[in-house]
């Protein structure tokens, strides 16, 4: 049981920082609070992928080594593939990124506002304050 | 409340689990994510584009695209984070 689990324990760990993002944004009250509990989670699906991309047995980053100009200038190049990791995720991954910043972004200008109308982001003192006014 | 968020968190982690023994082993360079298409990626990114930074020649290149709908987003937010928190004129309302 033991081997099972540390055969594949990056996902394990991707499974666990993923739930822990998850019930933060189920669980928490706070709304501040729910937004780290989604950069948690989308920081689980990115280490999820950049470690998809991983091969073993001396690959290293997806930067071609040696002379670039002489390689390109003679046409076909011989690269191995196995001496280069997979530069796929990295490139889905650096997508994501951006668009996380994006959401962290406008979701924490939301945030801005909804202090400024209720004067607190504990969710259940807002929806107390909506059911109170009517607003 | 926390009864429900916990109940979510066993039931989305029961199948997450149930889904990784079929996953690759970790480094695996035979796994399907690494041997469909980027070898392909690998071999002629520096032919065709002169590039010889893999990540950069599939971002700018391969997937301009991609990327130019990225940009679009992140103006967007930009735009978005500028309506929301402007200085609002006298008489505009709320």
């Amino acid at each position: 049981m033991l081997e099972y689990i540390v055969s594949k324990y990056n996902f394990w760990v991707y499974v666990i920082l993923l739930l822990i993002g998850l019930y933060a944004m189920v669980g928490k009250k706070n709304l501040v609070k729910k937004l780290i509990g989604m950069n948690i989670f989308q920081s689980a699906v990115i280490l999820f992928y950049v470690s998809i991309g991983v091969k073993k047995g001396g690959a290293t980053v997806p930067i071609f080594l040696g002379d670039a100009h002489a390689a390109h200038g003679h046409g076909h190049a011989i690269i191995n593939v196995a001496s280069y990791i997979n530069p796929l995720p990295h490139v889905l991954m650096l997508t994501a990124i951006v668009v996380s910043i994006a959401t962290t972004g406008v979701a924490l200008a939301v945030l801005i506002l909804i202090f400024r109308r209720y004067k607190t982001l504990e969710l259940d003192e807002i929806m107390k304050i909506r059911k109170d006014t009517g607003v | 409340m926390k009864v429900i968020a916990i109940l979510i968190i066993v039931l989305t982690g029961a199948l997450l689990i149930s889904g990784v023994e079929d996953m690759p082993d970790w480094g695996d360079p035979n796994s399907p994510a690494n041997s469909h298409v980027s070898p392909k990626y690998i071999q002629e990114a520096l032919e065709k584009t002169a590039t010889p930074n893999m990540v950069t020649a599939v971002l700018g290149d391969y997937r301009g695209y991609d990327t130019m709908g990225e940009t679009a987003v992140i103006f967007t937010a930009g735009i978005g984070c500028i309506l929301m928190l402007r200085k609002k004129r006298k008489g505009e309302g709320d």
